[in-house]
């Protein structure tokens, strides 16, 4: 089974308040939990996202699409970086409540849809 | 160095030389570029064995030479025909070739740089295109060093040489005044395999030394076979230049460390000799470009001992030159640097302005890393932390994120003593 790990949380809204002590210790806490997961063969693919200041928005205008600038709002909600695992709900539960404990940003566990018949 | 080292090392001098061989013959690039790939993975996998049998030239085009045959049987008629319309180019050879043509394998390196940097691709698909078909690297490796997967590279592999046929190309240098623009291309090229493996432009690791070291390689090649071309030389010279400082400009863990604050003793002494000559080689006796006085640049930079002892009036004379030589805001940006060292941070501050109207500027954390920096020096620590941040967001670089979010975070206001909730 495959599960999705979602953190959330921008830079920009959360970063702000924090001492360089927890920011040092918030970015080996993740390169420690990530080469983790790669030697025990467990991390299908993981990314950390750009600011979402820089993203852009594609939505269906008057019958075509138009890209424009943002989301800007709810920075504090939108998606900062991503784990997939290769491990049951209870494990991705387990790496998910590691990350949280630490950080005190909310994280959401989601399975991967598959193309076999399950079981 | 053990032997396969140097079986890799002797494949990789081989490999442009048989491609160049193989299309000259029979004027398939694609179907060429597959067989000598196969052929370099054979002798991979049998020379550190069995050893280097006496003429490895020569296996390779027997190797490769059959693997094509192999490959055209394989193939429908509908294949065929295309191999015999592809032929055509081959019998027009010595009419487009002037100088009645040597075909040193050496000429034939140049030649196939020059048709994997063709105008009509992308440059990311020219990187690829070059690293495999000149560099010899497999597609796994060129996709391990772009951090995608093997399956993308393989086919953007694919689609390039797929589109430089259709492009019509032929496997000949362009004649002047398009050899001399297509050059640029090459170096550009070049430049930028140099800077995606110096400065990762995205993910965790700072440095894919792997990149490097074959720009630089690359880069040799082209300069001994135009030793008389300013900018190759210089391009040379700069790689060099810079590459040198590449162990001092991480710390341990990972994370960059700026130039004025660089361990110096840790510089690489070798190569920055060899920058300097090739440099004082070149400079006054051809007109100057870009390139030569990137290097002149980073030469000053080399040359002082500490930070404290640079040379900052000369590296902004340099920067003046370059900017009327190639005018661009990221010239700007380091002209506003060396103008702040030179007259003070609200010069360099004044300059910067000027950049902020700037389209090319706003997708770039460039500009505002360098104005937290300068202002921080004019003591502005507010204004200060409000533009590392804003840099910080604006970056997909891992470690230039954490280098900038850590400078505002150092810049904050001891917080008087709270609860453990903030």
């Amino acid at each position: 089974m495959k599960y999705m790990i979602m953190m959330f949380g921008g830079l920009g809204a959360t970063m702000q308040t924090r001492t360089p002590g927890w920011i040092t210790g918030m970015q080996d806490f993740m390169m420690k939990l990530d080469s983790e997961l790669k030697e025990a063969g467990e991390l299908v693919a993981g990314h950390g996202l750009a600011d979402p200041g820089q993203a852009k928005t594609v939505r269906f205008r008057n019958g075509a699409p138009v890209p424009t600038d943002g989301p800007f709002a709810e920075i504090k909600e939108s998606l900062a970086g991503y784990w997939i695992v290769e491990a049951g709900e209870d494990r991705a539960i387990e790496i998910a409540s590691r990350v949280v404990a630490y950080t005190e940003y909310p994280m959401e566990v989601r399975q991967v849809m598959h193309e076999s018949a399950d079981l | 160095m053990n032997a396969e080292h140097q079986v890799e090392g002797l494949l990789r001098e081989l490999a442009p030389q048989v491609l160049g061989t193989l299309v000259r013959r029979h004027g398939q690039f694609g179907a060429c570029e597959d067989a000598v790939q196969e052929a370099l993975l054979a002798a991979a996998v049998q020379w550190p064995a069995e050893g280097v049998p006496d003429r490895p030239r020569s296996w390779l085009l027997t190797v490769a030479g059959r693997s094509l045959v192999d490959g055209w049987r394989a193939e429908s008629a509908r294949r065929r025909r295309e191999e015999s319309a592809a032929r055509d180019p081959a019998g027009r050879e010595q009419a487009a070739d002037p100088q009645g043509a040597s075909h040193r394998p050496a000429d034939d390196t140049l030649v196939l740089l020059f048709l994997c940097c063709h105008p009509a691709l992308s440059p990311p698909s020219q990187l690829a295109l070059t690293l495999r078909a000149v560099g010899g690297l497999t597609t796994a490796e060129i996709a391990a060093a772009f951090l995608v997967p093997e399956a993308t590279m393989a086919q953007r592999i694919s689609r390039a040489k797929q589109h430089v046929k259709n492009e019509g190309a032929r496997f000949e240098l362009p004649a002047q005044p398009e050899r001399t623009e297509r050059l640029g291309v090459v170096l550009h090229v070049l430049y930028l395999v140099f800077n995606e493996g110096y400065t990762t432009s995205s993910g965790p690791a700072l440095h894919r030394t792997d990149l490097t070291t074959e720009a630089i390689r690359l880069t040799r090649l082209l300069h001994r076979l135009l030793p008389g071309e300013g900018e190759v030389a210089g391009l040379l010279a700069l790689m060099l230049l810079t590459d040198a400082r590449r162990a001092a400009r991480t710390d341990a863990d990972g994370s960059i460390v700026p130039l004025a604050e660089q361990r110096r003793e840790l510089w690489n002494t070798t190569a920055i000799a060899e920058g300097q000559a090739l440099l004082t080689r070149t400079l006054g006796t051809v007109p100057v470009g870009p390139y030569q006085l990137q290097a002149a640049i980073a030469a000053v930079h080399d040359e002082a001992p500490t930070a404290e002892e640079t040379d900052w009036p000369q590296i902004l004379a340099l920067y003046e030159v370059l900017a009327q030589v190639a005018p661009g805001p990221v010239v700007t940006l380091s002209r506003a640097v060396a103008l702040a060292m030179v007259h003070g941070p609200k010069a360099g501050l004044a300059l910067l302005g000027t950049l902020d109207t700037d389209d090319r500027m706003t997708s770039t954390h460039r500009l505002e890393a360098v104005r937290a920096h300068l202002l921080e020096r004019a003591g502005d620590t507010t204004a200060a932390r409000e533009s590392y941040l804003k840099a910080a967001r604006m970056t997909a670089s891992v470690p230039e994120q954490r280098y900038l979010t850590l400078r505002a975070a150092k810049l904050r206001q001891p917080a008087p003593p709270a609860g453990p909730a903030s």
